[in-house]
């Protein structure tokens, strides 16, 4: 029997979880939502076979099993909230970041503890090949001790916009903590456990109050020492790159979206590129990890059981995110 | 076996990194610069240009074009440039702006007709109308910026489109495509980066594959060819002709031109593959290279 699934969110990630999940055997996209009434006209009239609501509350007449959530991160809370609230779905997705703040996201655990389902948050880095070949590394002791990071995550993406739109459109993305940066602080926690933040600067290039750069240090298990930055108005980054660079007793690892570089004290250099990690998916739509994450969503939400990133893990970049900006 | 010269690196693009596009720095994506490799491929036996429709792209076609380079040059547009769009999205604040910006493009740039239409699809909420208004003004574009000399092959849509269509099963997206750009004389086409899956969907919804073309990776160590390379060559075995185009033959970078030729020349149904590069000594090297090869 198929899993009655339903979109909320009709923007590019929206759009492209709904292709990936209709590639599924065991998945029938049954409503799509947005608010926007020009989106749920033309969607109206692209989808013959699945109904298009503009409100969440709508959907509670579906009788789904699973949601994706995909809008903008200021609005996330309210939906998921209301998600579990009327019932709407007990497998709830919600792309990155999974709320707005440390309480918010706090809240939506709680939410999510009373319900049976599966419940995960879009950190899809955790299923590119690359990082997992960074972690399988670290994990087997083959950097040995850990001494320090540097994570990181840029794009070019606000380069050449103006104050007025700058301020609109980082609004509407939940600011650079939480689009961008969020993806270095989660791949941090995700390899080196919890951490905290011990100073911070933000930088505002456009003097509105919205951070275009970010730069703080944290402090790990058995003081690990680490530095994470991020950045929106970086040139060169085209598309948006995550990374880290770990300095261990035994080498240096560098990791990024593309490839895995090792190079140990003895100055020997080890390359992997994703030719050599097997990164062949099912079905291909803007990187294999978008398939890979849904892939073991749907099958958790199958065996009823959380994969990671659930809520409780995702709550935790909220966590640091709320510290820089105490900080 | 037709060779094309491919653009990614005229956009900065590198799929084996992006630390790769930047090191190649911003020389390589300067129109005049992107020109004069394309001109150096086909002096050297390429014998066409394969490419998104962008400025940057637009912008060689004229250069071409004023150095009378153009005459029998054959042209292989992609639309949309759906990483730009992308990259807009994230820099405008979403979908429906991003779309808004469009429409503005379309009138500004005084493409009325298309504008019209677009218009006309917007009022009645048509997709259909709207598709072909698109296409309509993406020609429109490259027919004024390419010399008359210049054949415009076969517009693809981009794989970001064709795959989502794919996925989300619009079949009358691909029939209106199709019948939109046959009417136009002109070959649609399709980049894909789920090669086998397509295949197999068009055989189900009964499109004739003589009449497409398709552009998707084909590359020695599998390298986005999905679900499998075994599966990707098994459906390319299985076209009733040569209409594919390879991309990736080099699997971004990441194989030598004798070990991609080796592989790309045991494939029996090819129509042709596209190579990006990046260097005069590179672009070359690289199509004498293929040429004799090949």
């Amino acid at each position: 029997m198929k899993m009655r699934t339903a979109i909320v969110g009709l923007g590019k990630m929206g759009l492209l979880h709904a292709s990936i999940l209709s590639t599924f055997p065991n998945i029938q996209i049954v409503a799509l939502c947005d608010k926007s009434k020009l989106i749920t006209k033309f969607a109206k009239k692209i989808f013959e076979k699945i109904k298009i609501v503009n409100s969440v509350e709508l959907l509670r007449d579906f009788d789904l099993d699973v949601i994706y959530v995909t809008t903008p991160i200021p609005s996330h809370f309210k939906i998921v909230e209301m998600v579990y609230s009327y019932g709407i779905a007990h497998n709830v997705f919600v792309e990155k970041t999974l709320a707005s703040s440390s309480v918010e996201a706090s809240k939506l655990c709680q939410l999510a503890q009373t319900s049976d389902g599966a419940h995960m948050v879009g950190y899809e880095r955790r299923y590119a090949v690359t990082f997992n070949k960074a972690q399988e590394l670290i994990h087997q002791g083959v950097i040995g001790d850990l001494i320090s990071f540097k994570a990181y995550a840029y794009s070019s993406d606000f380069i050449g916009l103006k104050d007025e739109k700058a301020v609109k459109v980082s609004a509407s993305r939940g600011g650079l903590l939480r689009d961008l940066c969020a993806h270095a602080v989660d791949l941090a926690l995700w390899y080196f456990g919890d951490l905290r933040v011990i100073s911070s600067e933000l930088k505002c290039k456009h003097n509105t109050g919205f951070e275009d750069a970010v730069k703080f240090t944290v402090r790990g298990v058995d003081d690990l020492k680490g530095c994470i930055e991020a950045s929106w108005c970086m040139e060169g980054y085209r598309m948006p790159e995550a990374g880290l660079t770990i300095e261990g007793s035994k080498g240096v690892l560098h990791v990024s979206d593309d490839k895995v570089e090792f190079r140990n004290t003895a100055g020997s250099l080890i390359k992997w590129h994703r030719h050599d990690l097997k990164d062949d998916v099912e079905f291909l739509l803007g990187a294999p990890e978008y398939y890979r994450e849904s892939k073991h969503f749907i099958e958790s939400a199958v065996k009823g059981s959380s994969r990671e990133p659930s809520f409780f893990t995702a709550s935790k970049v909220e966590q640091i995110i709320d510290q820089v900006k105490k900080s | 076996m037709l060779i094309l010269v491919g653009d990614n690196p005229f956009h900065g693009v590198s799929h084996l990194s992006q630390e790769r596009a930047r090191v190649r720095g911003d020389a390589v994506t300067t129109p005049e610069y992107a020109a004069d490799l394309v001109m150096i491929s086909l002096e050297n036996g390429a014998d066409g240009f394969m490419f998104s429709v962008s400025e940057t792209t637009l912008s060689i076609l004229r250069i071409l074009g004023e150095k009378d380079v153009a005459n029998g040059l054959r042209l292989y547009a992609i639309t949309p440039a759906a990483a730009e769009i992308a990259r807009l999205m994230g820099s405008e604040g979403g979908m429906e702006e991003t779309a808004k910006r469009f429409a503005r493009q379309m009138v500004t740039l005084g493409n009325f007709g298309a504008a019209f239409k677009g218009l006309k699809g917007a009022i009645l909420m048509d997709p259909g109308s709207l598709l072909k208004s698109f296409v309509s003004y993406e020609i429109s574009r490259i027919k004024s910026s390419a010399a008359k000399e210049a054949i415009l092959d076969s517009v693809m849509l981009h794989e970001i489109v064709t795959d989502m269509g794919l996925a989300l099963n619009l079949q009358w997206l691909f029939n209106l495509y199709i019948d939109f750009m046959l009417g136009l004389g002109i070959k649609p086409g399709f980049e894909t980066r789920n090669f086998a899956f397509l295949v197999n969907r068009f055989r189900e919804w009964n499109i004739n594959l003589r009449e497409i073309m398709i552009a998707a990776p084909f590359n020695k160590v599998g390298f986005q060819m999905n679900p499998s390379k075994v599966e990707c060559e098994q459906a390319l075995a299985s076209l009733p002709e040569p209409n594919v185009v390879a991309i990736s033959i080099l699997a971004a970078g990441y194989l030598d031109l004798s070990e991609a030729a080796k592989y790309i020349k045991s494939l029996s149904n090819l129509k042709g593959f596209a190579v990006g590069v990046s260097r005069e000594k590179h672009a070359r090297e690289t199509f004498e290279f293929l040429k004799e090869r090949l």
